[in-house]
C-alpha cells in the first residue's frame, strides 16, 4: 500500500489547495452524515458532483475522507417553490442562485487521519465528525490511490471510482478471511465481478477456491450477453493452477474444454441429510422427507442404491417393516427414482470424487466443478454441491484439529464458491445445509464461502450477518436491498447509493476487503489487454496466446519451452 | 471635492441633513454625496422643500398663473422663503488612502459642506457593495426605494453594467436571506 495518506493528494503538505472548495460543513451527524453547502462562487455544480464519489474534509485536527451519498436543493425561502424567480432573467437568476437557493450534498465521513501526521499513519474509521465550516474538497485520483492501495500480491485492482481513473484495489487476505458475497439481480455484472475475484484470489496464491459453477462460466469460458463473444474462463487464463471437473462431460468437451475429472458420486455417499435439503425441489412432505432416515437405519451406508432397486410393489411391505406412511415412502421412491437419470451417480462407490478435489485443493490448485446440462437442473446442484462441501468441510475440521493438536500442517485456506445461494441458504433450510454452517463457523476452520446470489433477501439473516464483505451490483427489490445493507455502518445513506447503481459493470463495496464503502466500475474482463494484464503476475502456469493457424499441441510445446528456457 | 451643494444642518452617527443652497438644487434620491474633509460617503435618502419659516405656512398662489414658472416669476419672494433640504444614510467613510464601509468615528460636523459624487469616484466606492447592507436595514418604507435608486445610479457610472447588478443581487440576496420576492422586487426595479 502506498505509505503516508493523501500523500500526494490535493490536500498534501498541509497548506491551503489551490482549488476553491466543493463546500463547507453546514451541520450533520456522525450517524446521518455532514451536510455540506455547495460553494456559490466555485467551479462546480451540484449537477457535477454524484453520489458515491469521494469528499475529503478539512477539519481542524483531522482530514476526513468520505463518500457522497445524497444530494438535494435547498432554499431559504420556502416561497421560491411556488413563485420562482423568472428564469429568463440572469441578474435575478445569478442573485438567488447559490444564495437563496443553492445545493446541498451529504457526505458520510468514513475515515479519518490526524493532521500534521509523519504521513505514515493510516487513516482509521471516523469516530467523529469535521468542525462547522471545515471546507470540502472533491477527492483526487492520489487521494483515492492512498486510500484504496495500489496493487500487489495481496491488494487486487477491483475497478475504479465513478468518474475517476484511480485503481481500487480489495485486501483479499482481509476477504477471504471471512464470508463474503456477491450480490446484484440478473444481468448486472455478478459473473463478471466474480471472475475478476477469483482471478484476484488465485494470484494472490494465499488460498484455494473450489467453484460450484452452475452455468459453466467460470472455468474454461463464459459468455459476454452484452457483446455478443465468449470470454476466457480461469482454466484459459492458469491452466496448471486450475483443475476443471465435471458432471457432463460431453457438454465440457463440446465447450472445447477438457476436463481433468469427471466426477462421479456412488448413492452411498447421499445421505438423509440430502434429500431433507431438496424436500422442496422434489417436493416431499415432510414425512416423506423424513423418510429416509428410516431407509438408512434400515438399509445402512447404501441405503439409497438399495431402496430405489426396490420394485414399487415391494413398497408397501417395507413402508409397514419400518412404520412409515405406505403413500409417502411411494412418494419418495418416485423422486428419488429421478436421480437414476443423473449418470453422475452410481452404484459403484470406488470414486471418491470429494477426495480427488481435496487433493487438488491440498495441492494449492483451483478447482472448477462444471454443471454442464445439469446446471440447470437445481435438485442436481443443490445435492452435489452441498454433499461435495460436506466431505471436504469434514475433512478441513479433522486437518484443522490435527493442526492444531501439532500433528499437521494447517489446512490450506478455501473459498466455497456457490450461486443461486439463497437455494440453500433460504431460512428455513439454512440450518440444515453445510453451507450456512461454513457461513457460520468454519471461519475457524480456514473455510470460507462465496456466495453469489441475486435474491440476498431470501438468504436466512444470520447467514447474511457473517458475510464480512460485500459486493452488490444493481438491485431493486427493497428486500433485497434491505437484506444487503443490513448491519452495514451507515446502511441508510448506502441504501441511496445502492438504488442508483448503473444496470451494467458498477457496484458497491463495502466491509472488511475495502477501507470504506467504495462504488466502483468494474474492470475490464474479456479482451486481449484484460487477459494480460490479469496474466501478468502469475508465472507458475502462464499461457501464451495461440499463433494464427497454430494447433494446441505446438501451442502447448511452445509454452513448456518458454518455461524451461 | 467637487463644488458643495449643501450644507450640514443636522447630523448623528447615521444620518445626517443638508440643506441646499439653491432651491430645489438637491442630489438626486439614491445619489452619494460626500461629506467634509476627511470625506464621509452617504446616500441622499429623502428629499423634501419646505418653508423656511415653519410658522409662515406656504399659501396656494397660481390661480390665474399659466404655469409654475409664471408662479415664480410673480412670486420672487418664494425664493427666499422656501428651502430645499435632503436627510442621507451614512454609509463609509475615508480613513487615511482607504475607503472603508463602516460609520465615521464621529458625525459630520454642521456646516461641513457637500457634494455630490464624480462618477469615477462612485465607481470606485461601489467596488465594495457592503454598503447596501445599510440601506436595506435603514427600514420602510424608504429603504428598497432608497437601494433601487442607488444602484441605479451607480449602474449608469460604471462600465461593468451586467456584472455590477449580478453581483448586487448576491449582495442583497445574501442580506434579505428568506424574502426572495423582495429581491427580485428590488431587481426588477433597478432595471426599468
Amino acid at each position: 500500500m502506498t505509505s503516508g495518506f493523501f500523500a500526494n493528494g490535493s490536500i498534501s503538505g498541509g497548506g491551503p489547495p489551490p482549488d476553491p472548495p466543493l463546500g463547507l460543513v453546514v451541520g450533520g451527524s456522525l450517524a446521518d452524515g455532514v451536510d455540506i453547502r455547495l460553494n456559490p462562487t466555485g467551479n462546480l455544480l451540484i449537477e457535477d458532483v454524484k453520489v458515491g464519489s469521494f469528499v475529503t474534509i478539512r477539519g481542524q485536527r483531522y482530514l476526513f475522507f468520505g463518500v457522497v451519498t445524497d444530494l438535494a436543493l435547498n432554499s431559504s425561502d420556502p416561497r421560491l417553490r411556488h413563485s420562482p424567480p423568472d428564469s429568463e432573467d440572469p441578474v435575478l437568476m445569478a442573485a438567488v442562485s447559490g444564495t437563496m437557493a443553492y445545493g446541498m450534498v451529504s457526505v458520510l465521513p468514513n475515515l479519518a487521519l490526524p493532521l500534521g501526521n509523519d504521513g505514515e499513519q493510516r487513516p482509521l474509521a471516523a469516530k467523529t465528525v469535521p468542525t462547522h465550516f471545515s471546507p470540502a474538497y472533491p477527492a483526487t485520483d492520489a487521494d483515492v490511490a492512498a486510500v484504496f492501495g495500489s496493487e500487489d500480491n495481496q491488494h487486487f485492482w477491483i475497478g475504479t471510482p465513478l468518474d475517476m481513473d484511480t485503481r481500487v484495489c480489495v485486501d483479499l487476505r482481509n476477504l477471504v478471511r471471512r464470508s463474503f458475497g456477491v450480490f446484484g439481480k440478473s444481468g448486472t455484472g455478478k459473473t463478471f465481478l466474480t471472475r475478476l475475484l477469483l482471478v484476484g484470489i488465485l494470484q494472490d496464491g494465499e488460498t484455494s477456491s473450489l467453484i460450484f459453477d452452475m452455468h459453466s462460466e467460470y472455468g474454461w469460458s463464459g459468455q459476454d450477453s452484452d457483446r455478443d463473444r465468449q470470454v476466457k474462463g480461469l482454466k484459459q487464463l492458469f491452466q496448471s493452477r486450475v483443475s476443471t471437473f465435471t458432471l457432463d462431460e460431453e457438454s465440457s468437451r463440446r465447450r472445447g474444454s477438457s476436463p481433468d475429472e469427471v466426477v462421479r458420486i456412488g448413492y452411498c455417499d447421499i445421505e438423509p441429510e440430502d434429500i431433507e435439503l431438496l424436500k422442496d425441489n422434489l417436493n416431499l412432505s415432510d414425512v416423506a422427507a423424513s423418510a429416509a432416515f428410516n431407509l438408512q437405519q434400515h438399509f445402512g451406508g447404501n441405503w439409497l442404491g438399495e431402496f430405489l432397486r426396490l420394485q414399487a410393489a415391494d413398497l408397501g411391505e417395507l413402508a409397514d417393516g419400518l412404520g412409515v406412511n405406505r403413500a409417502a415412502l411411494g412418494a419418495l421412491h418416485n423422486r428419488l427414482s429421478r436421480f437414476r437419470r443423473f449418470p453422475f451417480l452410481e452404484d459403484d462407490n470406488r470414486y471418491n470424487t470429494a477426495a480427488s478435489i481435496m487433493e487438488q485443493l491440498e495441492l494449492g490448485k483451483h478447482v472448477v466443478l462444471e454443471f454442464g446440462r445439469y446446471g440447470r437442473n437445481l435438485s442436481a446442484y443443490i445435492l452435489v454441491s452441498n454433499l461435495l462441501s460436506r466431505r471436504i468441510h469434514e475433512r478441513y475440521v479433522q486437518l484443522k484439529e490435527a493442526a492444531e493438536g501439532a500433528q499437521g500442517a494447517e489446512p490450506r485456506p478455501l473459498v466455497i464458491v456457490i450461486e443461486e445461494a439463497h437455494r440453500f441458504l433460504s431460512p428455513s433450510i439454512a440450518s440444515q445445509t453445510t453451507f450456512a454452517n461454513i457461513a457460520r463457523e468454519l471461519r475457524k476452520y480456514n473455510v470460507t464461502l462465496m456466495v453469489i446470489d441475486q435474491r440476498p433477501g431470501s438468504i436466512d439473516s444470520e447467514v447474511m450477518s457473517q458475510l464480512g464483505t460485500r459486493f452488490t451490483c444493481a438491485l431493486d427489490n427493497d428486500r433485497d436491498i434491505d437484506a444487503v445493507l443490513s448491519g452495514a455502518a451507515g446502511s441508510r445513506q448506502l441504501r441511496g447509493v445502492l438504488a442508483r447503481l448503473e444496470e451494467k459493470q458498477q457496484a458497491l463495496i463495502f466491509g472488511h476487503a475495502v477501507p470504506m464503502p467504495v462504488v466502483i466500475h468494474t474492470r475490464e474482463y474479456g479482451t486481449q489487454e484484460s487477459y494480460r494484464q490479469l496474466q501478468a503476475g502469475v508465472v507458475p502456469g502462464q499461457v501464451l496466446e495461440p499463433r494464427p493457424g497454430e494447433t494446441k499441441k505446438a501451442l502447448v510445446e511452445r509454452e513448456i519451452d518458454e518455461l524451461f528456457s | 471635492m467637487r463644488e458643495p451643494v449643501a450644507e450640514v444642518i443636522g447630523s448623528d452617527s447615521r444620518t445626517l441633513t443638508a440643506q441646499c443652497y439653491d432651491l430645489y438644487r438637491s442630489p438626486q434620491l439614491g445619489a452619494l454625496v460626500t461629506v467634509g474633509e476627511p470625506k464621509v460617503f452617504a446616500v441622499v435618502q429623502g428629499i423634501r422643500t419646505e418653508p423656511l419659516d415653519p410658522a409662515r405656512p406656504v399659501l396656494a398662489r397660481g390661480r390665474d398663473s399659466g404655469s409654475l414658472e409664471e408662479v415664480y416669476r410673480a412670486n420672487p419672494q418664494l425664493e427666499r422663503l422656501l428651502t430645499t433640504r435632503f436627510d442621507a444614510l451614512i454609509v463609509g467613510h475615508e480613513s487615511g488612502r482607504l475607503l472603508l464601509q463602516l460609520l465615521p468615528p464621529l458625525p459630520p460636523p454642521i456646516h461641513s459642506f457637500v457634494a455630490a459624487c464624480a462618477p469615477n469616484e462612485v465607481e470606485r466606492f461601489t467596488d465594495n457593495l457592503d454598503f447596501c447592507r445599510f440601506l436595506l436595514a435603514s427600514g420602510p418604507p424608504m429603504a428598497d426605494e432608497v437601494v433601487v435608486a442607488c444602484l441605479r445610479l451607480a449602474a449608469s457610472c460604471r462600465s461593468d453594467g451586467d456584472d455590477f447588478l449580478k453581483r448586487a443581487g448576491q449582495v442583497i440576496a445574501k442580506d434579505a436571506i428568506g424574502d426572495s420576492a423582495r429581491v427580485a422586487a428590488i431587481l426588477r426595479r433597478v432595471r426599468l
